[in-house]
């Protein structure tokens, strides 16, 4: 009897050896002081709970790790340099660090592929425990899962440009083109400096761009950069020229169900920082360090003292993405939704969706009309001028009027957009206002000197057939008699305008790219602009004929 | 001279001219797409009718719509791979471009094809010749309009010019590049201008005396 004991007294004494074992790890986690110590009694204490049962649901997902031996990592498997796999093999910084602290929770690491598309749908359904997969960590981000802190890297958008274009800030970016990927939030930071966008869908197409020489500059996340910056070929040929928007990068849990997971990993990324662990693994792979380094400092100073807890440099806010949305979003969102359920279109209009692009928009839509305006004057007014002179007896007139036109019409149009660009860097500022005038002149120019040598050409006409005296008002005949070609002229200047785009006039083509480069849609962006500028040449095709109806008939034509 | 154009690649001249034939691939691609479709088009407004009133709404759509838009519009909206009867096509920049510029093409061909309908059916063959030079013009605006494709990055004369303008140190050798590529684009137009010219004259001239009653289509300039 002496040697058997009851059941139920087995349990008992069961039950409190566990207790003791609880308590003595939850003294030792209040008592512990450094991170190691505050780990090690975490992990303690999970095991124990682990040890007292599996099954329960409601337990902590670091509790079930321990269950499993087992940490499922949610990471990429198509990113040079931090996370890629070939077959069985996988490589990359953020795979080292994934091992790394399996290990340092003393389990397994078990990976599995997630993809920017589903690695916070993968952390909802519990289909991993943990996501170490490229995710910044941003305002948008940031209510969906549970972001660890501290961040182990973070990454900007760099300018990447041949070596010997002289960029060196924001003051040289405007009117130049700028390769960027669609739904890039950094791109209206660009866009807003007078930067010309060109769209492209993947950051490959930006690499390939810079090869063929479709692009100058390129605007990409300074970790895609990585791999290419350290080949020497292609860094003897471009080089990083600036940085902006920086973004920090987070693992995640899930929000729920994983608070002491979430402590865990904190310790560990803590640990990871002061003793340079994810330095030594950020140059085994050869991508920057200099915020790893930041960190490493802070994490073994400020951030290490119970009074440096709240200091900013030890938990870093997150990026801003959100963008504001218009008072008149909903309705906007009611309206897509409405055509996509009933008529089955897909439409999406990112131009009203956000108060940034609704202010794009309507400023390109008043530009895009002042310029049409402002070049149709302009047309008219180099028309007469031109005409005026090219017809007059005076050969000191005559022969400037006529080498400025065979100039003109020796040069493609977007070519003398380009010199009066040019132009004006060199002799005034470079603002929205000035490069707007610089292509109002452009335009005029190009299609007045066209327009005037016809109307030279018809007094010269007249002139013949009336004799030496020549007929009364032989210039404003001469002007009534081109009016067909005054008004195809007219209807070129409207149809060029969107050229001034490529110099940077901040007209629509130009605004509704910026919007197409950080939203998620930009087809129907490009039929709104289509149907646009369609329209606003259709209305001067009409203006135009109506002049041409009352020159004819001045002239007695009609 | 390197201190003005800071380092210009040897090769540059080559470079520049072959990017001249881009141009002018562009422009033949345009003009042929035009033919194809302007042709119709022209016959279609011969008699009056809904057909004629259809195809006169689609010659003033073409002539509408701007080519700069247009190839943004095609850039952004076609996708850069399609498959037609199993074969896979890639959409290069060179075929955006020629395809922007079909409607100016086409809607010209149409109006300029019109016109010489009706100068063959009022019996001055001659006049409706005219048909020719005007499309001689056609072409060369397709050219000098094919240098939007700069734009987009297609490797074309201007694109050239102005990626090594980007890279010249001197506002001076910036222009001189510039000037290059205004001489080099005017030789080949003045030399068509001029060319087209001597056969408009020569046409009408023959034109006048086949039919003193025939008047030509005009000089109208054409639209870009």
């Amino acid at each position: 009897m002496r040697g058997k004991q009851s059941p139920r007294r087995l349990l008992l004494l069961g039950l409190l050896a566990g207790l003791l074992v609880l308590v003595q790890s939850t003294l030792a986690l209040a008592a512990a002081t450094t991170p190691d110590e505050t780990l090690a009694a975490l992990l303690s204490q999970a095991r124990t709970e682990a040890g007292h049962g599996c099954k329960g649901d409601r337990a902590d997902r670091l509790v079930r790790v321990m269950c499993a031996h087992t940490l499922r990592i949610g990471v990429r498997t198509d990113y040079p340099q931090f996370a890629l796999r070939n077959g069985d093999t996988w490589d990359g910084y953020e795979i080292d660090l994934a091992r790394a602290v399996a290990a340092k929770l003393g389990v397994t690491a078990e990976l599995v592929p997630v993809s920017p598309a589903n690695r916070i749908s993968a952390l909802a359904e519990g289909q991993v425990d943990v996501v170490i997969a490229t995710m910044g960590y941003t305002t948008g981000r940031a209510p969906l899962v549970q972001f660890i802190n501290p961040d182990y890297y973070e990454s900007e958008t760099v300018l990447i440009a041949d070596r010997a274009m002289p960029i060196g800030g924001w003051h040289d970016i405007s009117g130049q083109s700028i390769c960027v990927t669609v739904g890039n939030n950094s791109s209206w930071e660009l866009a807003e400096h007078g930067a010309r966008l060109m769209l492209y869908t993947s950051p490959q197409q930006l690499l390939s761009g810079l090869a063929h020489d479709e692009c100058q500059i390129v605007a990409q996340d300074s970790s895609f950069f990585a791999r290419s910056l350290s080949d020497p070929d292609f860094a003897r040929r471009y080089a990083l020229k600036f940085g902006f928007a920086p973004v920090p990068w987070g693992m995640a849990v899930a929000r729920t169900g994983a608070s002491e997971l979430q402590q865990a990993l904190s310790l560990t990324l803590q640990i990871f920082h002061r003793d340079g662990v994810l330095i030594g693994m950020a140059r085994a792979h050869q991508i920057a360090t200099q915020f790893l380094e930041k960190q490493q400092a802070a994490w073994r100073g400020v951030c290490a003292t119970e009074a440096g807890r709240n200091d900013a440099a030890c938990d870093l806010p997150p990026a801003t993405s959100d963008l504001q949305p218009t008072r008149f979003a909903p309705q906007v969102a009611a309206v897509e939704a409405w055509l996509s359920n009933r008529l089955g279109i897909s439409v999406a209009l990112p131009m009203l969706q956000t108060e940034h692009a609704w202010l794009l928009f309507r400023a390109g839509i008043v530009n895009s009309l002042l310029l049409v305006a402002g070049t149709i004057a302009a047309t008219l007014l180099v028309a007469l001028g031109i005409g005026a002179l090219a017809s007059t007896s005076s050969r000191v007139l005559r022969w400037p009027a006529r080498m400025l036109v065979i100039v003109l019409q020796s040069s493609p149009p977007i070519m003398t957009l380009i010199v009066a660009a040019a132009l004006l860097r060199g002799f005034a500022e470079f603002t929205p206002v000035t490069v707007m005038i610089a292509a109002i002149a452009a335009l005029g120019l190009i299609n007045g000197a066209n327009a005037g040598q016809a109307i030279a050409e018809t007094v010269a006409a007249i002139r013949l057939d009336a004799g030496p005296a020549g007929e009364p008002q032989l210039f404003f005949r001469g002007v009534c008699l081109s009016a067909k070609q005054i008004e195809a002229f007219l209807i070129n200047a409207a149809k060029g305008t969107p050229v001034a785009s490529f110099i940077g006039a901040p007209e629509l083509l130009n605004q509704l790219t910026d919007i197409g480069s950080f939203a998620s849609s930009r087809a129907s962006i490009y039929w709104v602009m289509l149907a646009f500028y369609i329209l606003i040449v259709a209305v001067v095709v009409r203006l135009s004929a109506s002049l041409r109806g009352f020159l004819q008939r001045r002239a007695g034509l009609a | 001279m390197k201190g003005l154009f800071g380092g210009l690649p040897a090769d540059f001249l080559w470079q520049v001219l072959g990017g001249i034939a881009v141009n002018l691939h562009i422009a033949v691609l345009a003009l042929i797409g035009g033919f194809v479709l302007g042709i119709p088009l022209a016959l279609a407004q011969v008699r009056p009718g809904v057909l004629a009133r259809a195809a006169g709404a689609l010659v003033a759509l073409m002539r509408a719509s701007p080519t700069f838009v247009v190839m943004f519009f095609l850039l952004n909206v076609i996708p850069p791979e399609m498959s037609l009867l199993s074969m896979r096509i890639t959409i290069s920049g060179v075929t955006i471009v020629a395809l922007s510029l079909l409607p100016y093409s086409a809607y010209y061909i149409a109006e300029s094809g019109l016109d010489a309908l009706h100068q063959l059916r009022r019996n001055s063959p001659a006049t409706a010749l005219l048909f020719l030079p005007n499309v001689g013009r056609a072409f060369f605006v397709l050219v000098m309009a094919s240098g939007a494709a700069a734009a987009i990055g297609v490797r074309e004369a201007i694109g050239i010019i102005v990626r090594q303008a980007d890279r010249t140190p001197t506002r001076l050798g910036q222009f001189a590049l510039f000037a290059l590529g205004i001489v080099l684009f005017g030789i080949i137009f003045q030399a068509g201008f001029a060319l087209l010219t001597v056969v408009r004259r020569w046409l009408a001239g023959a034109a006048l005396r086949r039919s003193a009653a025939a008047g030509g289509p005009g000089l109208t300039p054409p639209e870009r």
